[in-house]
């Protein structure tokens, strides 16, 4: 998990969207935005996806606001809702890839291609980013979002119960499955 | 296969995935090396979050700065806030409000001309200069409010096609690599052509924007150039022009100062 960036700072901004004050959008972004970014970037594997989903959580935490409960942090509540945002607008990718040309692992690559994080690990990194995507792909909404809070994000299992709105049971259970199966992708057999 | 070794191979999971902690690791780690099966299936699963690990995504930043994501959501706000085809109020009430004096001023003067008067009373006609509903100044500032209205709404819409064309991501033509930018180049147009009303019939109302207006006009010509599927590396070009120069910034300064 990156450093708390929760507190009276978020408490504050929350506050003043919630009192319609507009200028309290930037601040709060600029908190949250890459964090955010990199859960939905983590889920949906597509940089302009992630882009869309980030702008909709930020409209709707504004939207929502004034009925932000004040006693619980802000960071997980964006979080939830990007989360949620993300199983949406995966969906609604499936749903037109059904109806269009599937993207080919081609795509995957090219939009992968520069996020590397140095030139010279940047084949390796490729490859492991469409192995992982592949198998994270083959998994379960739930258990894809358990996966990418736990494993792109650090959280703890209390963290991400709370930002899933699961029990601590689930959490475990979908977090053991998620990684049988992702192995069983890995390794090229059916889960 | 027993519950207890369900729960055994669960923990072994979640010893893989780094969660675990206190007595419930410490058992969990001397389980697996005791017992090959389950350590070569913790092996693999470590495996597993290794590749996690190595995904370059881990580490990814947004492709746009922070303040051109912010000018999107904030358009989407104000956009969610005003219904479309519903003006803002000023929108409608600063027109109305000035034809409304504008026949007040304008009635009793035409009146004044048309009216066969006899002469004796002629010289009780009030002149329209001075009607005591609107000064000179009063006009002038009526006039200036519309000038920067005009300006503003012009500056937001001319944003709105930008970020259309630098934000988009669907594809019209994969092969070619190409990108839909949609009704982003009529706009353009269509912009271009109020233009000249705005920065001209602005004047000095205006004349604080005359930068943006212009880095904005340019801007708006290389999109009114583009067809409606359009190659990436333009999409790009029109991209890299809006950030360098902080354009979407810009605009929207310039906006909040022209709103007062």
């Amino acid at each position: 998990m990156q450093p708390s960036q929760g507190g009276a700072g978020d408490r504050e901004l929350m506050g003043r969207l919630a009192g319609g004050d507009r200028e309290a959008l930037a601040p709060l972004m600029e908190r949250h935005y890459r964090r955010l970014y990199r859960i939905a970037l983590s889920y949906l594997r597509q940089p302009d996806d992630a882009l869309d989903v980030v702008q909709e959580v930020f409209v709707k935490a504004y939207q929502s606001a004034s009925r932000w409960d004040g006693s619980a942090e802000a960071g997980p509540w964006l979080a939830r809702i990007t989360v949620n945002l993300a199983i949406d607008r995966w969906r609604r990718n499936r749903r037109r890839a059904q109806t269009f040309t599937p993207l080919a692992e081609s795509d995957h690559v090219a939009t992968l291609a520069d996020l590397g994080p140095a030139p010279d690990r940047r084949v390796q990194g490729r490859e492991a980013g469409e192995r992982v995507a592949a198998a994270l792909r083959a998994l379960p909404e739930r258990q894809r979002a358990v996966v990418v809070l736990r494993h792109y994000q650090d959280m703890s299992l209390e963290e991400i119960a709370g930002t899933l709105g699961m029990s601590l049971g689930t959490v475990k259970s979908s977090l053991h499955r998620a990684l049988h199966r992702m192995r069983a992708g890995l390794a090229g057999e059916q889960p | 296969m027993s519950l207890a070794h369900l729960r055994r191979r669960r923990l072994v999971s979640l010893l893989a995935a780094g969660v675990l902690e206190g007595r419930e690791r410490e058992e969990t780690v001397a389980h697996v090396e005791a017992c090959p099966r389950c350590r070569a299936e913790h092996d693999a699963l470590r495996a597993v979050v290794a590749a996690m690990e190595a995904d370059p995504l881990r580490a990814a930043e947004p492709e746009v700065p922070l303040a051109f994501l912010v000018g999107r959501v904030e358009r989407e706000v104000e956009r969610a806030l005003v219904p479309e085809g519903r003006p803002r109020w000023w929108l409608v009430a600063l027109p109305a409000a000035a034809a409304v004096l504008a026949v007040a001023v304008l009635v009793p003067a035409i009146v004044a001309r048309l009216r066969p008067a006899p002469e004796a009373a002629h010289a009780e006609i009030p002149p329209a200069e001075a009607s005591p509903l609107l000064t000179e100044d009063a006009l002038a500032r009526i006039e200036r409010n519309l000038a920067r209205e005009h300006a503003v709404r012009y500056l937001s819409e001319a944003g709105e096609v930008l970020v259309s064309v630098a934000a988009t991501g669907v594809d019209c033509d994969r092969a070619e690599e190409r990108l839909d930018v949609g009704r982003a180049p009529e706009r353009s147009r269509e912009l271009l052509e109020r233009r000249t009303l705005v920065v001209r019939g602005g004047g000095e109302a205006v004349a604080s924007a005359r930068g943006v207006l212009d880095d904005v006009e340019l801007a708006l010509r290389e999109v009114a150039d583009l067809p409606s599927c359009v190659k990436r590396a333009d999409v790009e070009h029109v991209r890299r022009e809006v950030e360098e120069r902080q354009l979407l910034m810009r605009i929207r300064l310039m906006t909040r100062e022209l709103e007062g």
